[in-house]
């Protein structure tokens, strides 16, 4: 478990790291966390003949204000995410998954940008980021591009990224006055990759839903926003039976695979499970009241 | 319960010797160790589960930059004898166990290629370079078809890959089956586990040309079954062959056995003149260091109609892995569940029969607990069930079936014999800590809230620090019951006490110290013990079956106490008083009710330096230096209860344990603290084994837990706070009166967790008959049983 030998660059610049990243042709890839890539590379998965490092890069990290939103540097560390308070201000939901992402020590080096291009289908932040409704900001030798997050993500560890791009930012729009939020997973251990992951946003005007959104993970080769539960949401008074049928909407919109820690009828079950918990626990926090 | 007014170091909670300098990063492991010129060692590995090797081609990964040799089976048959795993047992078939695989492979990850080069990457980068050509065979994976005829073989010579079969009959069990009111049966399956030790398995060899002397550093649980059984296989003599285990990061069974990386890198560095090490990643301790638990066992229980138990009947088969290996022999783990399978119980009648099968995967052996927890793990849910078809308590079928008091020394149906110990004060110990009725009370709310809460009972008795009269493994040609001390004071008057016990995370340096310092009168502070070291003394095995504190202690009781006496008799004559008159306490000599004293430091110098002061005659007798040798005879046995409370959520199945409860007899206690932790950490693993861990292969033999990604150890936020009764029941069954306690956390756990959930799921008539007991195990079982309502 010995990675093959590799050339490293500590990349000072942007643009350092994207005219070295052009000119690997393919064999260069970019360090941020290391949290996903070490390992691959221990593992002999992959075999690069050059290692970018982004983490010298200045200004490439950080959490700001922008508009009522946030705009979030793609080497911003999990742990950073997790304690911000601006985050837990403008979208609690984040922060509140943070705890779940591994462990405190990997995330202290795990970044928001590697997590988004390593595009885990299991992973948190990419589930969030659709659920938010994220523009995603990369740059690359031919300019500076934003795509939608529901874009971005084609399928398991595979993103719409051009291989010279690099993720610079991401800017989340803000939410409406008074939403509730809901955050659900089920994992085997603490810390470990979700076998089923959902999040929910409710607005309500007086007690209608006025916004829904809805997002699962780890049930379908990328994260999911569900737009037949959100349909199903939209305009109602929510009760019981409008919470067990966006439930069941999510659970058959899922494509998952059998696998070691579940199989994929379970995965479907359990998306159903969490759909409820978060959608209850949204409307709640949408009402006032604490879940 | 009275507890004995001790104003000795024994009982008292020291805090551990060995943890400032291992909490510090002060301690040295094998990989710590660094030798100038050393070559380090990478393999390719077998990627098929079984394949003739039709050709090898090293020269590309030779030709690579630093590398030093490239090594194949043929390169060495020169200096390294064949060995296997013999026994005395009828029945069984040893395997050869190759070094390095020569003309089959048998497993996924087993060692054809040996790469050496200046470090470790380089050694990887050309170990990936050596092409070998497989003729693919077909794989065995699952036990129960590989024992068939017809199946593929894995050991032609064998012709069947059934290595061995043993069974144990007491009493007519057809007859009691046959006219018995309540008969319960099941087929129980508890899933293979591997030990992930915190560090790997390592081993780095030394090889003095000048003395043609060799040097192993290993982080083996066994040194001087390593040196001997190395002495033959390399033909060395032991006198110029030492196994040194330095600080050892856990080890739970898999450390015990020899392996072939060891006496490979001991043969390489006596070739080549250079030192050689080999540490295993990760992906090699979870592929090739030795595997446990992986039975299946069908059995069935009679009972009366008051539930006292009748017969009892099972059919075990073993999955042994590849080969039988060494020095235990694959019987160990199977042959141990038909002889715990009775319990603590009376069972007047029984037969257990048990087949090991060779399949296409790692090799198993010991793990903490060795064949007990499937054995608890099938009787305690017969008993449950039984108790259930009779509308009795759990708790109370126990009782009626336990051994009593007044019935020691017990015979049990294999003939094994439990000496007086707590089993029933542990059953109630237990279920006061509990409060048994209480939890009973709150699962009746729970359940009338749909709530799923399940309260597990396990109960078991195993036997501990063997003597010579018992082997550790059916008929193996290894004295695995004594163990040596050799205790000396130097001319400086400070204590070291020699062991050939390899400590590894039990806290023996502090338990062994806490021993020698109360028998011959010094501070615990003031004895260093020496262990993990071939040469420490002249004969010994190491550290596993919970036997260090038994063998040691009683060795360290021994020479200690004849120590004392040299010290007594020395001090008489220099302070002038009688032999009953000196006082040996705290490191000082004293004549009772006066001021005349003195110190370690001035009675060693008095004998060793200061020539006359004591007569030549008396020197004679008195050198300061004791080796004495410590033989149980037999076993101590060593009972508990485990008492799970559960609470599974309804829609996820995820399993949350409320509460932990473990009554144990642990005899005369050395160190609270110290058996705290012990039971601790068998507990969790334990819960390893009931929810979490399994090693799984694939049909072609590939393993699919090759990372801690995908082998689920339970980490700390997993393990439910517990609490934990030692219960001191005196027992003369060894010298210092200690039970064994290092392996039966994880031998109740399972079975503890087995019940609780089963108790949580009773509403919808759900049976825990494998383990782990996953979520989506959870699922498809609740799923079954919905449909089955419907
Ligand atoms: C034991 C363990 C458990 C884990 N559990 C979880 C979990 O529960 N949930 C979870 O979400 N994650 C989990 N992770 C993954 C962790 O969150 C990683 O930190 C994250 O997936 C990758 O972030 P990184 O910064 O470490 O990226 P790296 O490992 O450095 O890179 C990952 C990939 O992204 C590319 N990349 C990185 N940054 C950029 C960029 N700015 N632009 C373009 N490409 C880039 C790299 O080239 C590489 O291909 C776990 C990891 C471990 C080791």
């Amino acid at each position: 478990m010995k990675p093959p030998p590799f050339a490293y660059l500590a990349a000072g610049s942007l643009d350092e790291a994207i005219s070295a990243l052009a000119a690997g042709d393919g064999e260069a890839r970019l360090l941020a966390g290391g949290q996903s890539l070490m390992p691959m590379l221990n593992f002999r998965l992959l075999q690069p003949g050059l290692l970018i490092s982004l983490n010298r890069i200045p200004g490439l990290g950080g959490i700001t204000e922008n508009g009522g939103g946030l705009r979030i540097g793609a080497l911003t560390r999990h742990a950073e995410l997790e304690r911000s308070p601006l985050v837990a201000r403008h979208f609690p939901v984040l922060g509140a998954a943070m705890e779940h992402v591994a462990h405190l020590a990997i995330r202290n080096r795990g970044t928001i940008g590697g997590s988004l291009c390593h595009a885990d289908p299991a992973a948190e932040l990419p589930m969030l980021m659709c659920l938010l409704d994220a523009g995603i900001t990369a740059q690359g030798p031919a300019g500076e591009r934003t795509l939608a997050a529901a874009e971005f993500f084609l399928g398991a560890l595979t993103t719409a990224l051009a291989e010279d791009e690099i993720v610079t930012a991401i800017e989340l729009p803000a939410l409406a006055e008074g939403c509730g939020w809901g955050f659900e997973e089920m994992a085997r251990r603490s810390g470990d990759f979700a076998l089923a992951g959902a999040a929910a946003i409710i607005s309500l005007t007086g007690d209608r839903v006025s916004e829904a959104r809805l997002a699962v993970m780890g049930a379908h080769p990328t994260p999911l926003r569900v737009a037949a539960a959100e349909a199903l949401l939209r305009d109602q008074t929510i009760d019981e039976d409008t919470v067990r049928a966006a439930a069941e909407a999510a659970a058959a919109a899922v494509e998952p695979d059998n696998d070691l820690h579940a199989s994929a009828d379970y995965r479907r079950h359990l998306i159903g499970v969490l759909t409820a918990r978060v959608l209850r626990a949204a409307l709640r926090r949408a009402q006032g009241e604490t879940p | 319960m009275e507890i004995e007014v001790r104003p000795g170091l024994i009982g008292a909670r020291v805090q551990r010797l060995e943890d400032p300098r291992l909490l510090t990063g002060h301690g040295t492991y094998v990989d710590d160790l660094q030798l100038p010129g050393t070559l380090h060692l990478a393999f390719r590995r077998s990627d098929h589960g079984h394949a003739r090797i039709i050709a090898i081609d090293t020269e590309e990964a030779a030709a690579m930059p630093g590398v030093a040799a490239v090594v194949t089976a043929a390169d060495i048959a020169d200096g390294v004898k064949p060995y296997r795993a013999t026994s005395r047992m009828p029945d069984y078939h040893p395997t050869t166990l190759p070094v390095l695989a020569a003309d089959k492979v048998r497993y996924v990850g087993e060692p054809v290629v040996a790469v050496l080069a200046e470090n470790r990457y380089l050694a990887e980068d050309a170990a990936e370079q050596v092409a070998i050509d497989y003729d693919p065979l077909p794989t065995v994976i699952d036990p129960e078809a590989a024992a068939q005829p017809g199946a593929p073989v894995l050991h032609e010579e064998i012709g069947s890959n059934v290595i061995l079969s043993r069974s144990f009959s007491r009493g007519d069990v057809e007859a009691a089956l046959a006219g018995a009111p309540v008969r319960v049966a099941g087929r129980f399956r508890m899933h293979r586990k591997t030990p992930a030790a915190m560090e790997n398995r390592a081993y780095l060899a030394d090889y003095d040309q000048g003395r043609r002397a060799l040097t192993l550093y290993s982080s083996t649980q066994v040194p001087g079954i390593v040196r001997d059984s190395l002495a033959e296989i390399l033909d060395i003599p032991g006198n110029r062959l030492r196994v040194i285990a330095p600080d050892v990061g856990g080890g739970f069974g898999g450390k015990t056995p020899l392996y072939g990386e060891e006496v490979l890198v001991c043969h390489l560095a006596r070739k080549l003149g250079r030192p050689v090490k080999w540490c295993a990643d990760r992906l090699e301790d979870l592929t090739t260091t030795s595997q446990a638990f992986d039975e299946i066992v069908e059995a069935e229980l009679a009972c009366d109609g008051d539930g006292t138990i009748l017969g009892l009947r099972a059919e075990v088969i073993g999955d042994i892995g590849a080969y039988s290996i060494y020095p235990y022999t694959a019987a160990l783990e199977p042959v141990q569940v038909i002889s715990f399978l009775p319990g603590p119980y009376r069972v007047p009648s029984y037969h257990g029969a048990v087949k090991g099968v060779a399949t296409s995967k790692a090799l198993t052996g010991a793990y903490r607990g060795v064949g007990r927890p499937i054995s608890t793990f099938a009787m305690e849910r017969l008993v449950d069930m039984a108790a259930r078809e009779l509308s009795l308590d759990p708790l109370e079928m126990r009782r009626r079936n336990m051994v009593r008091a007044e019935e020691f020394p017990y015979k049990t149906p294999v003939g094994l014999v439990w000496d007086r110990a707590g089993f029933m004060e542990c059953l109630d110990g237990a279920a006061a800590a509990a409060d048994y009725d209480g939890l009973r009370a709150e699962q009746a709310r729970a359940r009338a809230d749909g709530r799923w809460f399940g309260i597990g009972l396990a109960s078991y008795a195993e036997l501990t620090g063997l003597g010579s009269r018992i082997s550790a493994a059916p008929g193996m040609p290894v004295n695995t019951g004594t163990e040596t001390a050799s205790i000396r004071i130097d001319a400086t008057g400070a204590v070291t006490a020699a062991f050939g016990i390899a400590s590894h995370g039990q806290g023996l340096e502090t338990t062994l110290a806490q021993v020698v310092a109360e028998e011959l009168g010094v501070r615990v502070e003031d004895v260093e013990v020496v262990h993990g070291d071939s040469d420490a003394v002249a004969h010994s095995t190491g550290t596993y079956a919970s036997r260090s504190t038994i063998l040691a202690g009683g060795a360290a009781t021994l020479s200690a106490r004849a120590l004392r006496q040299q010290v007594v008799e020395a001090a008489a004559h220099l302070l002038e008083a009688a032999q009953a008159d000196i006082e040996v306490a705290d490191g000082a000599i004293r004549v009772a009710g006066t001021d005349r004293a003195m110190s370690f430091p001035e009675l060693a110098k008095a004998v060793f330096v200061e020539m006359g002061r004591l007569p030549r005659e008396l020197r004679e007798q008195v050198d300061l230096q004791v080796t004495k040798t410590y033989d149980p005879y037999f076993g101590t046995t060593a009972p508990a209860t485990h008492l799970a409370v559960v609470e599974i959520d309804p829609e996820t199945y995820r399993v949350a344990i409320r509460r932990y409860v473990v009554a144990e007899d642990c005899g005369r206690i050395i160190n609270p603290m110290i058996a705290d932790g012990q039971v601790h950490g068998g507990v969790a693993q334990g819960i390893g084994a009931a929810l979490y861990e399994e090693v799984v292969y694939d049909d072609e033999g590939q393993i699919l837990t090759a990372s801690l990604v995908d082998y689920l150890v339970p980490t700390a936020a997993e393990i439910p706070e517990m609490e934990v009764l030692h219960l001191e029941i005196e027992t003369e069954a060894n010298i210092g009166g200690f039970r064994g306690l290092g392996e039966g956390g994880t031998i109740g756990a399972p079975a503890a967790l087995a019940n609780a959930v089963t108790d949580a799921l009773a509403p919808l008539g759900i049976d825990i008959d494998e383990l782990p007991v996953t979520p989506d195990r959870l699922f498809r079982l609740i799923r079954e049983a919905n449909k089955d309502e419907n």
